[in-house]
């Protein structure tokens, strides 16, 4: 027992010191080269490439979104650089492209009226980041307090036990933090990806009646995704809800453990 | 759909966001008309009021108005400067002539200035029937009488329809003013107000002259009401201009009687606004224009303007100080295509730095006639202190109606300018365009990044939650495995007795094993005397008392008073145990390893006795 706790410890944090990119170099050099003489659509094919290799990395997804925007497609430009956003919230390029694309499509990254220095602090770290805090919280919450049974009565008992609440205190913040980002307009959320925008239907089927438009580049709530055809989609600033087809939208979701 | 509780948490933060103080746009454009309800032969002013932070906005773009005939009324433009922070507001005026009885929607219109879009919201306008009522002060018009030989147009007659578009001169200067006039005549009442495309012009611009005009006339023995559209328009460049057709569409209806003759016939003609009918279209024939060359001898400071105009200089204050700007305006007011007259240079000015030109235009249309005002500001930031002298600036302009060159020139303008916290030489003023608000909108998308792999948090933060959920139960497996040791021994700490009378019995049987052991390697007497101190150990832990400080006697005496339930046999089997082994441990020469091993024997037999007998 006594050896088995730490070697679990270990296995649970077993990661590197540093991040190994799954991508040469060189590689996304040449694919910026690419960008830069203009060659947008080869540089595109470029990112897309990065993006699979390596879909925990803001990086694929930010050029990607840079190379979209170039050959004038808002909607998918949007996409990738919400994907960006999602992964790195903090980085200032991934944010001034994000609010520069949603502006050409009428819609702003920060809510109108809100103060920036909130908003910053609300997107501070990456749902994936607020996780892994709330992990470590609880880890540190859970050996402080075993210590604090163990050490019963002694000083580094009671200093333990202090240790234990104050993680405790800070897990309950993050769960709270984590709990009020699922309002985030990128959470459950998906990007009119279809030029000229996407129809929106009084139900999942073409014999529905077409009553409203979503224009190409607008973020929208995924409310149901069950038909395999057809999101239900939600307009949130127009309070409006109807369905559009799945290959107009493009969800903001990654696949889990990649 | 999907309800969570977590939703009332994002409530509350976004109530903190709606507390907070709201930033100012940047670009905003707001919308009002004059009135909510209007009578369909009457019109309608919206007023689209775009402001910005920088010198110039954008014209608003107007959305397709179907139920509308638009005209634009003119613009006003105000811009101020204040500590180098420039802010623009910019009126236009339109006139709405309605074209159907109803409430009437005026959509959204928009505005963007390449980095922003501002949106207005929707207006709703009530249009109504004419009124019937003779206004206030006048006399009923009194029945006119019918006139031999003119018709009464009933259903069986062909309604006589025409458009006709003429200009007040045929031949002009480049940049005069030209007035194209587009009347439509009809002899019956149309079911609405009908729908002007102006016409496509050729080396001209133009500007619109509202409002429409309305009336009636006679032509060949016929009453007619007509509509006139008027539209100012400037020629380009020297040469043949073309005003190619306009077209009038217009809603006649299938079957109709008015009588021509009667006074109210105009009111009646557009009270019948709403009835069905066929669309009919009109159209005029191409016009044409000769444009002549400007006369030469134009001043060297002559850059195109075409008019008739005034112009003055003043600066918004007379004391200044080094390195603070002053605002010096030059305004040219008159008549004539003002959006064409460009900035007019200022002369070598050394003791002042000039910043770029920005210039607000004022448009109104008064009389069939093109004019206003603009006015040109600069930004003066005085190097040096002193009385200082802007000298006249002039201003040339070719005036078409006496056919000749003119020159007028502003007064002087002086500045007291005192030495302030600044050099003057060194000073950067704050340019439209290059405030912080516009390069952190950004004009253009960040450039690609040439960064590999994700950043250490985020790379951790990806490894951390791809982790397999179970990895997490083992703290709280362990936080759980503490708390219960933890319980332990504080019961332990709590019952020591207790925990003693409980384990005597695994304690007895390691003791046993030790001892056979000890035998196995021969060593007899110690295996003997584990067995003793075993014995004695597992007796003081069931009666909670140290048995080998008491004889036998005593012992058995205690197990009786202790454990009532005792059987005599037990008993008496712990006396000859206790016997040879006290024998044995104290006599280690009669402890032979066929006698130990039995003694080890008895030994588990008895405690499987005593277990059963030593119940609390």
């Amino acid at each position: 027992m006594k050896t088995l706790i730490p070697l679990l410890l270990l296995a649970a944090l077993a990661v590197p010191a540093a991040p190994a990119a799954a991508y040469d170099r060189s590689e996304l050099a040449e694919y910026n080269d690419l960008y830069k003489e203009g060659h947008y659509e080869e540089a595109l094919e470029g990112y897309k490439k990065v993006e699979a290799q390596e879909p925990s990395s803001p990086e694929g997804y930010y050029n990607a979104g840079n190379a979209l925007f170039r050959l004038n497609r808002p909607g998918p430009a949007v996409a990738s650089y919400a994907k960006a956003f999602i992964l790195d919230p903090r980085s200032s390029d991934i944010r001034t492209n994000l609010d520069f694309a949603l502006r050409q499509t009428g819609q702003k990254l920060a809510p109108e009226g809100a103060p920036m220095a909130l908003h910053y602090l609300y997107y501070l770290l990456s749902e994936t980041e607020i996780q892994m805090m709330i992990a470590l919280l609880f880890w540190l919450a859970c050996l402080a307090g075993a210590a604090r049974f163990l050490l019963d009565g002694s000083g580094p008992g009671l200093a333990a036990g202090r240790a234990a609440a104050l993680s405790a205190l800070l897990l309950l913040a993050s769960v709270a933090w984590l709990g009020v980002r699922q309002s985030s307009p990128f959470n459950s959320a998906g990007v009119v990806v279809k030029a000229g925008g996407a129809r929106m239907l009084s139900g999942p089927g073409e014999n529905f009646k077409t009553y409203a438009s979503a224009p190409e580049g607008r973020l929208v709530k995924i409310l149901d995704e069950a038909d395999d055809n057809y999101y239900e989609i939600g307009l949130p600033r127009e309070g409006i809800k109807g369905w559009a087809l799945k290959g107009e939208i493009e969800q903001l979701t990654f696949q889990k453990g990649k | 759909m999907k309800q969570s509780p977590i939703r009332y948490a994002a409530l509350s933060a976004l109530l903190i966001f709606s507390l907070a103080a709201r930033a100012a746009a940047l670009l905003t454009i707001s919308v009002e008309t004059d009135r909510d309800t209007v009578e369909i032969n009457d019109n309608l002013f919206l007023t689209v009021t775009v402001a910005g932070d920088s010198a110039s906005v954008p014209e608003p773009t107007l959305p397709n108005m179907q139920n509308f005939n638009i005209y634009s009324s003119g613009r006003s433009q105000n811009i101020s400067i204040i500590n180098g922070k420039i802010t623009t507001t910019v009126s236009f005026t339109y006139i709405l002539t309605p074209r159907f009885i109803g409430v009437q929607t005026i959509p959204a219109i928009s505005v963007f200035n390449g980095r922003e879009k501002a949106i207005s919201r929707e207006l709703q306008v009530s249009v109504k029937k004419p009124s019937q009522q003779p206004q206030a002060g006048q006399q009923p018009p009194k029945p006119r009488p019918h006139r031999p030989g003119q018709a009464q147009l009933g259903a069986a007659q062909e309604p006589q329809l025409s458009l006709k578009a003429e200009t007040d001169r045929r031949t002009a200067y480049p940049g005069e003013q030209i007035n194209l006039s587009v009347k439509f005549y009809t002899s019956v009442p149309l079911s609405s107000n009908p729908q002007y495309v102006q016409p496509v012009f050729k080396n001209l611009i133009s500007e619109d002259l509202p409002p429409v005009r309305t009336g009636e006339t006679e032509i060949n023995g016929t009453r007619f009401a007509y509509s006139e559209i008027k539209t100012a328009l400037f020629a380009l460049t020297p040469g043949p201009a073309e005003i190619k057709p306009a077209t009038v569409i217009a809603q006649i209806p299938s079957e109709q009687a008015v009588d021509l003759s009667d006074p109210n016939f105009f009111q009646n003609f557009m009270a019948m606004s709403g009835s069905q009918g066929k669309s009919r279209e009109f159209s005029t024939e191409d016009l044409r224009l000769e444009i002549k060359p400007l006369p030469p001898g134009a001043p060297q400071n002559f850059s195109g303007a075409v008019g008739n105009y005034a112009v003055s200089a003043s600066a918004d204050r007379g004391d200044a100080k080094t390195g603070e700007p002053v605002n010096f305006s030059v305004t040219v007011a008159g008549s004539g295509n003002l959006k064409a007259v460009t900035a007019p240079p200022l002369p070598e000015m050394p003791d002042f730095k000039v910043f770029d030109t920005m210039s607000s235009l004022d448009v109104k249309k008064e009389g069939d006639l093109i004019g206003g005002k603009k006015t040109f500001t600069y930004i003066l930031v005085p190097r040096t202190e002193g009385r200082h002298t802007i000298p006249p600036i002039k201003f040339s302009f070719f005036d078409p109606r006496a056919g000749t060159y003119s020159e007028q020139q502003t007064a002087p303008v002086t500045l007291v300018v005192q030495k302030g916290e600044q050099s003057g030489n060194n000073v950067y003023y704050n340019q439209p365009g290059s405030e912080g608000p516009v390069a952190a909108s950004g004009t253009d998308i960040r450039y690609v990044s040439d960064r590999t792999g994700p950043d250490t948090l985020t790379y951790l933060a990806a490894r951390v939650s791809a982790l397999p959920l179970w990895v997490h139960s083992v703290p709280a497996l362990l936080l759980a495995l503490s708390f219960w040791l933890a319980r332990l021994n504080r019961f332990k700490s709590a019952n020591p007795l207790l925990f003693r009378f409980r384990r005597a019995r695994v304690e007895a049987d390691k003791d046993i094993a030790r001892a056979d052991a000890l035998m196995k390697a021969g060593s007899n007497n110690e295996a003997v005397s584990v067995l003793y101190d075993s014995f004695i150990k597992y007796l003081s832990d069931k009666c909670g008392v140290n048995v080998g400080a008491l004889t036998m006697k005593k012992a058995a005496e205690l197990i009786k008073e202790r454990f009532p339930g005792t059987s005599d046999p037990a008993l008496a089997e712990v006396r000859e145990l206790w016997a040879a082994l006290e024998l044995r441990h104290f006599s280690p020469e009669a402890a032979l390893a066929e006698g130990t091993a039995d003694l080890s024997h008895k030994y588990s037999l008895l405690l499987e006795l005593l277990e059963k007998e030593l119940k609390p």
